[in-house]
């Protein structure tokens, strides 16, 4: 037997607790056995073996973990939460295989034909009006399918924007599986703002999945694979930034210097890319960005967890929607916590996502706006399939998208 | 688990439900510390209700049972007062229900696991706050509060928990329900609220309080002044008080504390060359104001501060604020064990005091990070090591040793506001003679004849001459 290997960063923590009221799942369920600082705890004796890697109470609850990471911005100490999550379930999965739709969607995910073939399928249930009439039904098919039935409501614009001249660096953009699968139209807005503020957008062929939903769920070598085959594609394109238009993906991404940390042909060129992934607010809050004619409308704004946690961003997205010029826009007041997407979590832990998205459809009525903005499709998807089972006419829409509009509204007139 | 506690546990499942009994060693492991690492101790089973009738139906069960139990707030007691060692645990954390907030009387009835900070973000609409700030008051509950009497940086002026607690229904440890009030200025009789506050949850279960709520002051300012010794800084704080002002708050953070900040989330802009800083703030009537601070510029100033920067807006003061608010859990990132030390002395002394804090640490080897209310002279001397190297963990409690015994003979005393708990039970003999422990031995007798509640903490068992004659001893 080798000898347990000690969890890197969990000695950090010093048990102040000041991270218990920042986690949703310890708010919702009031046992500390949710809250980050007990879950520390329950990844400490797994990692030095003085609890069992399967104990079925253990596992529960970091199943339960959302993995939103909102406990790292508040801890003094800087533990590593998301790495230990990461590290935990790596070491869990060799234990207690995931579940089969777990493994099926993950496979998919990884796999382009069957990526493609999976998201066809998809969007032809929702052109069909199956997926919003199948939307009523209880329980996880009817979460599942409101959340293919919002993915429509990003509709496509053609339109042609004033061309900028490219006068700043070579830009590839992640186009992702589930953003090009169902939100197709905010990858399209990506690239135009971009270009229209002075990037140049560069193909990249044979970029994947970025793996986020496999690192999450601890198949870390899915990851990995996934990971070389990205930065080998970014490579290629001779890019000087990636941009990712998924708060989740671009985490991801930036962390794929930790992900291949221990692979000695890929550590450096995954240190290297990583430092060139770029969030799409990000390349536009550098390059100003243009301002937009401004409009009266009434927004809230929801923070994705992985762009404020875990790539702690919060000015960049603010200059994105302050280009807007809009009269009315407000964070929500809960916009610092996860709205219960979580990747896979909606599917995998239905019931808890719902609870934990409930008080975030009450601050949405309460706010009076007619449009939600937040960058990042499982929470756009997440929200928006909420709304729609709750009867609610409010629009979810990414950031960049709002801003397309506003400028193709100047392009056009 | 024993027949006896699997029959507890279920006759306590029936009140509050399955969900929220735990009996299972994996679900029990992360109730086995609260903010003082260092101690494990393995609660029997742990139970939460989910409001008043609940707690008085558990604690009446438990009485019935004869079984001691131990409450827990937020776990972020640094004495290891809610540690239950081989007992029921009553944990808090799901009663966090804001009764009432009453704006014309300036109060608000809780139940005891709101966090404080809640209760101060409920308060704000009404421009009212809650006054006393423990550092960890984004986690801390009130509950836990009232325990241990809890200070904070602005209980220099504002007072500490003792001083804002109007009300609190409590639950004796044989079930019976009291119902304790400050007594108005012609009450006639003991004061038994407070009595009960600080009383470390030895006296019984609190299931709900009143609260005083503070009107939001007109204006704040927040200095920060820093300085090239540690003593220039601690002879500001002795000037400032002599000359008359009573600051808001007087805080000390030392270089020590200065560097783990500034590397961590809550970086406060605390310059990393200073060997002290004081963190400063006046608040009240806008008028008179600039005056109080010109003139703590000056005390400052003349000690030696090489500046004193003034932040008005509410975002730079709560920077300020965060840095110093953080240190404790920031010195996470020096080492992986850290034991946090509390304890008063005469603020006069706090110069010297320092200074032998200073000597100890160099003496043991240890690094000593000091972050603290100055202002009344409440020390928190921390010392991060590493607690898997038993050689240094054994020099660190040498030193805590001899600090101890520095600050007691200073004229000081070993707590300031975190308790005694289980911690502080060694120094409690070296403090009080065997006539005073006896004493409250026999208050508490008169709360929990049967010493049910919180058994084994604050007083040194074996000082309370009746103890071998109780049942609970027996058993
Ligand atoms: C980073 C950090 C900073 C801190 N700063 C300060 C500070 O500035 N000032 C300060 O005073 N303290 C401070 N503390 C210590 C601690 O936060 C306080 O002692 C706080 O009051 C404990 O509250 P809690 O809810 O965590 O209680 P716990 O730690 O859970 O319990 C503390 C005690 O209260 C009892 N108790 C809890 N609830 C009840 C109840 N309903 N009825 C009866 N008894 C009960 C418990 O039995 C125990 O004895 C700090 C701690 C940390 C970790
Ligand atoms: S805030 Fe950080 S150090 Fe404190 S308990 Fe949470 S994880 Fe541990
Ligand atoms: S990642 Fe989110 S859900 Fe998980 S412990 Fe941290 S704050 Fe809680």
């Amino acid at each position: 037997m080798t000898a347990p290997k000690p969890l890197a960063g969990a000695d950090l923590c010093v048990h102040c607790g000041f991270c218990t009221q920042a986690c949703p799942t310890y708010l919702t369920l009031d046992d500390e056995n949710d809250s980050p600082r007990g879950r520390i705890v329950l990844m400490k004796a797994i990692a030095d073996g003085s609890l069992a890697v399967a104990d079925p109470a253990a596992a529960l609850h970091l199943d339960q973990c959302l993995g939103c990471r909102a406990c790292e911005t508040a801890c003094p100490s800087g533990v590593p939460y998301g790495h230990l999550l990461e590290e935990t379930r790596a070491k869990m999965v060799e234990r207690r295989p995931l579940s089969l739709p777990t493994r099926v969607l993950l496979y998919v995910f990884a796999t382009p034909t069957l990526a493609a073939a999976f998201f066809s399928a998809g969007r032809a249930l929702r052109a069909l009006g199956l997926a919003a009439l199948l939307s009523r039904l209880p329980g996880r098919i009817g979460i599942m399918m409101a959340t293919l039935a919002v993915s429509h409501r990003a509709r496509a614009r053609d339109y042609r924007p004033r061309a900028g001249t490219p006068s700043r660096e070579d830009v590839a953009v992640l186009q992702g599986c589930v953003m090009e699968g169902l939100l197709a139209p905010v990858n399209r807005a990506t690239e135009r703002t971009l270009a229209y503020n002075g990037y140049r957008i560069v193909s990249s062929p044979g970029q994947k999945c970025c793996g986020a939903l496999h690192a999450h769920a601890g198949a870390r070598d899915a990851a990995r694979a996934l990971a070389r085959e990205n930065i080998a594609a970014f490579e290629a394109s001779g890019a000087a930034y990636v941009a990712v238009n998924s708060a989740g993906c671009g985490a991801a991404m930036k962390e794929y210097d930790h992900l291949l940390a221990d692979d000695e042909e890929w550590s450096a060129r995954a240190r290297t890319f990583a430092s060139r992934v770029r969030d799409v607010s990000e390349l536009l809050a550098a390059a100003g960005p243009i301002q937009a004619a401004g409009q009266p409308r009434k927004l809230a704004v929801d923070h994705p967890c992985h762009l404020q946690h875990a790539q702690r961003l919060t000015d960049p997205p603010a200059k994105l929607l302050a280009a807007l010029r809009l009269t009315d826009a407000h964070d929500l007041p809960d916009a610092s916590s996860c709205c219960g997407a979580a990747g896979l979590y909606s599917l995998e832990n239905p019931g808890l996502s719902q609870r934990i998205l409930a008080p975030k459809m009450a601050s949405i009525a309460a706010s009076g706006a007619d449009c939600v903005a937040t960058g990042n499709p499982g929470c756009m998807m997440h929200i928006g399939a909420g709304l729609l089972r709750a009867g609610s006419r409010v629009s979810v829409r990414h950031p960049v998208e709002l801003l397309d509009e506003a400028y193709s509204r100047e392009a056009n007139v | 688990m024993d027949s006896n506690t699997r029959i507890l546990a279920d006759r306590l499942a029936n009140i509050v439900g399955p969900r929220h009994v735990k009996t299972g060693a994996s679900e029990l492991l992360v109730y086995e510390n609260d903010g003082l690492p260092g101690y494990h101790k393995r609660p029997r089973l742990f139970v939460a209700p989910g409001n008043r009738e609940e707690a008085i139906a558990v604690v009446q069960a438990l009485a019935a049972a004869n079984a001691p139990w131990v409450a827990r707030g937020a776990g972020t007691g640094l004495s290891g007062g809610s540690l239950a060692d081989g007992v029921v645990m009553i944990g808090m954390q799901r009663m966090r229900r804001i009764l009432a907030i009453d704006p014309e009387a300036r109060s608000a009835t809780v139940e005891p696991g709101v966090v404080n900070v809640s209760l101060t973000k409920a308060a704000t609409p009404f421009g009212l706050h809650y006054a006393p700030d423990p550092s960890s008051q984004a986690a801390c509950t009130i509950g836990g509060n009232v325990a241990e009497n809890a200070g904070g940086p602005h209980c220099l002026k504002y007072g500490v928990t003792l001083n804002h607690v109007l009300a609190a229904t409590v639950v004796l440890p044989d079930g019976e329900l009291l119902e304790l009030r400050t007594p108005d200025a012609d009450a006639v009789g003991f004061d038994l609220l407070g009595a009960f506050v600080g009383s470390e949850g030895c006296f019984g279960l609190a299931v709900d309080i009143t609260v005083r709520l503070t009107p939001n002051p007109e204006r704040i300012c927040t200095m920060l002044a820093d300085f090239t010794t540690v003593d220039g800084a601690a002879d500001a704080v002795s000037t400032i008080i002599a000359a008359g002002i009573v600051p808001a708050a007087l805080e000390l953070v030392d270089a020590g504390t200065i560097a783990a900040v500034e590397a961590s989330i809550y970086a406060a802009g605390y310059p990393t060359d200073a060997a002290a800083c004081l963190l400063v703030e006046v608040d009240g009537p806008a008028a008179g104001l600039d005056d109080d601070v010109a003139e703590i510029t000056r005390h400052c100033t003349a000690a030696g501060a090489r500046s004193v920067k003034t932040a008005t807006d509410a975002a730079a003061r709560a920077k300020l604020w965060q840095g110093r608010k953080k240190a404790f859990g920031a010195m996470g990132r020096v080492a992986p064990t850290l034991a946090v030390q509390d304890a008063v002395v005469p603020r006069t002394r706090l110069a010297p005091v320092l200074r032998e804090v200073a000597r100890i640490a160099e003496k043991h080897g240890i690094r000593v990070c000091n972050v603290f209310h100055a202002g009344d002279g409440n020390l928190h001397p921390n010392i991060p090591y590493n607690g898997h190297d038993s050689a240094e963990a054994a020099r660190v409690h040498a030193a805590c040793d001899e600090i101890m015994a520095a600050c007691i003979a200073e004229g000081g005393s070993i707590t300031g506001e975190h308790g005694v708990g289980l911690d502080k039970l060694p120094y409690m003999e070296d403090l009080f003679t065997p006539d005073s422990l006896d004493a409250m031995c026999r208050l508490r007798d008169a709360w929990d004849p049967a010493r049910r509640a919180n058994p084994g903490k604050v007083v040194p068992v074996h000082r309370c001459r009746e103890w071998m004659a109780t049942p609970a001893a027996r058993s």
